[in-house]
């Protein structure tokens, strides 16, 4: 706990000096190389830039712990009216893929596993492997070739923010979010596979078999909960991917969330909205994280202290 | 946060490494992909049909002929030709990116991991901090700071994808030389009283070269998408650079009337990666280790 | 044992297995046939890779994945479990045929409680309707198996359970459907001599109890003796004698089992003459067609390396697959006629001194964390170590031992005391110590794997102590190194392999040929055989001692193995929770009066001198106690005079200028108790 603190310190230090302190003069950024010095100089002082930059930093943070990260350079929108609905529409499809995701890593793995070196898992690994070599917005690209050109299922565009119902939510959503599962996926199969293959192998495995017990109870109570606790922190940084990582699916499929929004912002170098997401990026990270090694821990007696 | 336990009892590969039919079918199957793209990096300037960047060539969007074997694009530019001339980019900048970034991470965290005490403590604590930054945000972030002067230069790409990845390798070559260390031959070594730079010269680094190389390879698999990510989202190479990842993002939505626009630049960099990806599961099977990520 | 004639429980004819490797099939176990009858305790022994682990578990109908079973019937009551299919094998695992395995630690589901995993043996086979019924099923078994207080051990994980006490949970485990075949595999390896001596009652007296026949795998000819009727000797692959147990070890017909037989070092009767070893060791391509022990043979004949041997009968039931095992003589034990090198130097000055040392350990370092109290390991510790001297230091795993050599060392720093070296005190940390010192004390290692680094070559690994200690490089250094190859009996070709290229013997006179390359004066041997076969380990052995002679080194011999220890000795300290119990010449140590440690320890150790043995008086465990005592050893001691023990720190006892022993129990006393008499032979 305190140690996600102090990372999450660390990170905010961090974003905070790589948009505010490195790239030097903002207001001769913000306002164009032609602004004249007298504007540069109001713009600093309207913005409170002359200060020092420790100073604005625990300004900064403290206006975040509480949700306010100021306003935005390009509209002067409080950051915080812009963020939330992005946010909700990223927890939305972060929260469909995950439940694509869990199900599908754990079937083709067991699946792989099972199957060790036969027929099964050379198909998951292949399968994997082309996964694997492929960018998320390739994936995305093919995704809507084959279910919004050709069958026509899905819409093209992900127009989250215009669905009212469930399924409007459901429609917009499912190709994105089939696409970060498939990715998140790619990964962690091949994590889980092998984590399962050698705990298979193992010797209170072995065990169970001479002990006469049937081999679904094996799987299910003892090798699975053991195989996981590795592949956990795999899921762990699967689901920040998610968060942080949707970036790329969220422009494949013009989707309103905050990776369109960071992007968006990128391009336009407005860094207080860099910062606010970037923020609240790595602190679902660093949140996971510690879900993670929360969920080891109660698998995994031995990780109890006493 | 688990470290991967015992990587150091990796086995040799000594003299296997010179017999070419007794290695791995994944390593050799990488290596002739790798091949075969560094050859085309090398040569494609000499053979390709068109200049890459020189447009009108044909009818824009015009299907595969004998003109233009893979069509053109949408300003009629010779999609083979930007193929096989792209390759040298993609290369450049993904092994060179991850050779830095190896490198650079490697050595921070074996000293890391054999120092210990605080030093190791502040280092990695601040490197944990930015492995939670996801990647690309935290790429996108380096991009930000440095400025619309710099947008599309290799050099800051490069630094993006080492201050990515430095801080991963280094926690894994920490894991390694805080295994090493505590090993009954450096306890020798120690007991003889040799120096600290003697005991990581001999005794570690030979032991750690297996899991860094394989380190490297996971990451060059991943530094094409990584970067191509990038040039799709707009902040890496810029047009008319012939990037793979930015030819996808030119052409997507022509994907209906000229799917060979999207489809062969992915495919090239698909292969690319499935063969690093086979390089390293074959390099992790020599050095007797199953492939994590 | 009562042995039925009618059909046999177990019964193995022509058994082969092969195993995939490097691309190609090898073959581990070759035609072996035997039988087992109900209620019968059959021993399988031999050396690492002989295949008898792997013969074992095709008792149970199962192979390893990566193997064949090329010919061959396991029958079970006359069905071939290597037929059945996984339904039926899964009805007759664990409710008939039940398995100890070698390693309890990770036999054990990490996730589950002990009474998680009882339970699902009981429900997968039917046994136990209610949950109510299997719990108290549980709670029987584990009583059975005398693990303290079932109830909350039923509750616990693995983890928080000692060795000795997870190896009687997976004997409750293998006891729960009361199956009529037992398969042990090693069940007793890996734990501390006094632990394996309770096991090993229990198992005898749960046979006694239940009539379960067993199959007892083991490389240890003296735990055998102890619970098998019967002995199969594995030699690669091969089951090459099979004799009831006196009549083997009183009669070994092959020549294979006369050399293990000799190789075993005895706790009983020191054996210091050059005894008739194992030499050799042979990869599986060296195996000629014929037998393949021939090649390390002192009978063999040509005739042995052309025609394979099966077994053929000796008399009664032994039998030997040896054609000359009439020409063969039996071992002539050679008589106690011990040329005891007595000890010269002992009135010089001492070469070590260790004045009351005193070592612990900080368990945490973490910067974010309070710290907790440094754990004291080793307590006001003395002794010293005269010049070609074998001194030991003899204690279970935690007594402290290995710290106390890595402190003389120098790579840990003693919380208190003093370390003289000849006449000079040193200085506690390697960094800090002359050249010369630190060239002058050597160690050696339990683990050739860890010690060696593998990614060196011999040479390199030898070559590295002669570069610094004495700046020898190119050719000068090339033919040092292939002399220290030759003195601990290595080809000078082996300077350019890699350790694992080697076996476990060899590795280890790799390390020992580093040690000797800086000219020591001590060497630091930490249990540098506990890792080896017994037949590589009596090569060492004299190895060890012929490189004393030779160079006149000491030696701080740490090891848990008293026959070793009595062996190789001189003097002797026994150590218990980082204090020293009891000191002393070998033999005064080795003969009453015993302090109740030392005592309890011997009792432990099974011999091939003694059929039966006396009721052990083996207690406790050395993990189990953490109250604090005055006398660290009160808790378990047989012979606790009373609270005084608690309270009051013993005296230090001496009964001759050079043995003394630290026990509130007067000596008069101590010297009454005397378990065992030496064997005439």
């Amino acid at each position: 706990m305190v140690l996600a603190f102090v990372t999450l310190l660390i990170v905010s230090a961090f974003i905070f000096w790589t948009t505010e302190v490195l790239p030097g003069d903002i207001a001769a950024r913000v306002l164009g190389r032609e602004s004249t010095q007298e504007a540069r100089a109001a713009f600093r002082e309207s913005r409170g830039l002359n200060r020092p930059a420790l100073e604005r930093y625990v300004s900064w943070l403290a206006g975040a712990v509480r949700g306010d990260f100021g306003s935005s350079l390009v509209n002067d929108r409080p950051i915080s009216d812009v963020v939330l609905p992005r946010m909700n529409n990223t927890i939305t499809l972060a929260i469909y893929a995950f439940a694509i995701y869990v199900p599908l890593t754990f079937l083709l793995s067991i699946l792989a596993a099972l199957y060790h070196d036969r027929l099964p898992d050379t198909i998951v690994s292949v399968f994997n492997l082309i996964g694997l070599s492929m960018p998320e917005f390739v994936i995305g690209t093919l995704l809507i070739y084959v279910f919004s050109v050709s069958l026509g299922i899905f819409p093209v565009m992900a127009q989250i923010q215009r669905a009212k119902t469930f399924s409007d939510v459901i429609r917009n959503t499912t190709l994105p979010a089939m696409t970060l599962a498939i990715v998140m996926a790619v990964y962690s199969i091949r994590m889980l596979r092998d984590s399962l293959i050698e705990v298979l192998d193992s010797e209170y495995v072995r065990m169970c078999v001479l002990k006469g017990l049937p081999r679904t109870r094996i799987i299910l109570f003892h090798a699975l909960p053991n195989a996981i606790v590795p592949a956990l922190n795999t899921m762990a940084l699967n689901l920040a991917y998610l968060i942080g990582g949707v970036v790329v699916v969220e422009q494949v499929f013009a989707f309103q969330g905050l990776g369109t929004l960071l992007v968006d912002s990128v391009a336009v170098r407005d860094s207080p909205t860099i910062e606010a997401v970037a923020l609240i990026v790595s602190a679902i990270y660093i949140a996971a994280n510690l879900f993670a090694d929360v969920m080891a821990i109660t698998l995994n007696p031995r990780l109890r202290r006493g | 946060m688990s470290t991967p336990a015992s990587v150091a009892t990796l086995p040799w590969p000594k003299k296997a490494i010179l017999n070419w039919s007794r290695l791995p079918f994944t390593l050799r199957f990488g290596t002739i992909i790798l091949s075969f793209y560094l050859l085309i990096a090398l040569t494609a300037s000499l053979w390709a049909p068109y200049d890459a960047a020189k447009t009108g060539t044909g009818r824009p969007f015009s299907s595969p002929s004998s003109d233009h074997l893979l069509g053109t694009d949408q300003l009629g530019r010779d999609i083979f030709s930007r193929v096989v001339l792209g390759a040298d980019d993609v290369l450049f900048l993904a092994l060179t990116s991850t050779l830095v970034s190896t490198i650079v991470g490697g050595v921070m965290g074996l000293m890391s991991g054999l120092l210990g005490g605080w030093i190791d403590q502040i280092i990695m604590r601040f490197f944990d901090a930015v492995i939670s930054i996801p990647f690309l945000v935290l790429a996108l972030l380096m991009i930000a700071a440095a400025g619309p002067d710099l947008s599309g230069n290799y050099w800051l790409l490069i630094l993006a994808v080492v201050v990515v990845y430095a801080p991963r390798t280094a926690r894994m070559a920490r894991a390694v030389a805080v295994d090493l260390v505590t090993r009954d031959f450096v306890t020798v070594a120690r007991a003889r009283g040799e120096s600290v730079l003697s005991i990581v010269w001999r005794e570690l680094t030979p032991n750690a070269i297996g899991v860094l190389l394989v380190e490297f390879g996971v990451r060059a698999g991943y530094a094409p998408i990584f970067i191509g990510s990038l040039s799709f989202l707009g902040f890496g190479v810029r047009p008319p650079t012939p990037e793979w990842g930015l030819m996808i993002s030119e052409n997507r939505a022509a994907i209906i009337s000229a799917p060979m626009s999207v489809l062969a630049p992915a495919a090239a960099l698909a292969v690319l990666v499935i063969g690093l990806n086979l390089l390293t599961d074959g390099l992790s099977r020599v050095f007797g280790r199953t492939n994590k990520i | 044992m009562s042995q039925s004639t009618d059909t046999p429980l177990i019964q193995v004819t022509n058994l082969s297995i092969d195993f995939w490797s490097h691309h190609h099939w090898t073959n581990v176990v070759r035609s072996v046939s035997f039988e087992v009858h109900a209620g019968e305790a059959m021993g399988l022994v031999g050396e690492s890779g002989c295949g008898k682990t792997t013969t074992a578990y095709t008792l149970l109908g199962y192979r390893r994945p990566n193997s064949r079973i090329r010919e061959g019937q396991v029958f079970y009551r006359g069905q071939d479990l290597l037929r059945l299919s996984g339904k039926a094998l899964q009805g007759i695992r664990g409710r008939h045929i039940s398995l100890v395995s070698q390693n309890p630690t990770t036999a054990l589901s990490p996730g589950l409680t002990i009474e998680a995993q009882i339970i699902e043996v009981l429900r997968a086979h039917n046994l136990g309707t209610s949950a109510n019924e299997q719990s108290a099923r549980t709670l029987e078994l584990l009583q059975q198996v005398q693990l303290p207080d079932p109830e909350r051990t039923a509750k616990k994980y693995p983890h928080q359970l000692s060795g000795g006490q997870q190896q009687r949970a997976v004997i409750a485990m293998a006891l729960a459907c009361k199956p009529d075949f037992l398969v042990l595999d090693e069940p007793t390896t890996g734990l501390d001599v006094t632990t394996q001596s309770q096991i090993l009652d229990l198992l005898a007296q749960l046979r006694a109890e239940q009539h379960m026949a067993m199959v007892y795998v083991t490389h240890d000819l003296g735990v055998i003796s102890l619970i098998c009727d019967r002995v199969g000797v594995m030699y690669a692959g091969e089951l090459v004698e099979t004799a009831p147990t006196r009549e083997l070890f009183t009669h070994p017909r092959h020549p294979y089992t006369r050399g293990l037989i000799t190789s075993i070092p005895s706790v009983r009767k020191p054996r210091r003459e050059k005894a008739n070893l194992l030499r050799g060791y042979l990869q599986r391509d060296q195996f000629p067609d014929g037998c393949r022990f021939a090649p390390r043979c002192d009978f063999a004949q040509e005739r042995c390396f052309m025609e394979p041997q099966s077994l053929e009968l000796v008399s009664g039931n032994h039998m030997a697959a040896c054609w000359r095992w009439g020409d063969i003589k039996l071992p002539t034990v050679a008589d106690a006629s011990v040329n005891d090198e007595q000890l010269t130097s002992l009135v010089g000055g001492s070469l070590l001194n260790v004045e009351n040392i005193s070592c612990a350990y900080d368990i945490d370092r973490s910067i974010l964390f309070a710290r907790r109290k440094p754990q004291t390991v080793v307590q006001d510790v003395s002794f010293d170590i005269h010049p070609s001297e074998t001194f030991a230091l003899v204690g279970e795993s935690g007594s402290g031992k290995s710290t106390i050599a890595r402190t003389i060392a120098g790579l840990m720093q003693p919380s208190a005391g003093i370390i003289t070296f000849e006449g000079h005190n040193i200085i506690p940390l390697v960094k800090a110590r002359t050249q010369e010192q630190r060239r002058e004390i050597q160690l050696i290692f339990q683990n050739p794997d860890a010690s060696l680094n593998p990614r060196q070559p011999v040479g390199q690994i030898i070559g590295q102590p002669l570069r610094i200690f004495f700046d020898l490089t190119g050719t000068a250094q090339r033919e040092r190194v292939e002399q220290l190859l030759q003195d601990v009996r290595l080809d000078g070709s082996y300077r350019n392999r890699y350790p694992d290229e080697l076996s476990g013997g060899e590795r280890q006179r790799v390390a020992i040929a580093r040690a000797l390359a800086a000219q020591p004066k001590l060497l630091l041997c930490d249990e540098i055989l506990s890792a080896l076969d017994v037949s590589v380990q009596a090569n060492v052995l004299e190895l060890l001692r012929g490189l004393q002679a030779k160079h006149h080194f000491a030696y701080l011999f740490i090891s848990h193995d008293l026959a070793v220890v009595r062996t190789l000795a001189h003097r002797v300290g026994v150590l218990y929770k980082g204090q020293l119990c009891e000191t002393g010449q070998v033999e005064e140590v080795f003969a009453a009066p015993y302090h109740p440690y030392t005592h309890m320890l011997f009792s432990a150790v099974p011999s091939l001198d003694s059929q039966t043995k006396s009721t052990s008086v083996v207690r406790g465990d050395i993990h189990d106690s953490h109250k604090h005592t005055a006398c660290p050893f009160a808790e378990r001691c047989p012979w606790k005079v009373g609270d005084i023990c608690d309270e009051v720190e013993p005296p230090w006892q001496p009964t001759s200028p050079t043995h003394g022993l630290r026990c509130h129990i007067p000596l008069s006393e101590l010297q009454t108790r005397e378990v065992w008499t030496e064997h005439p032979s």
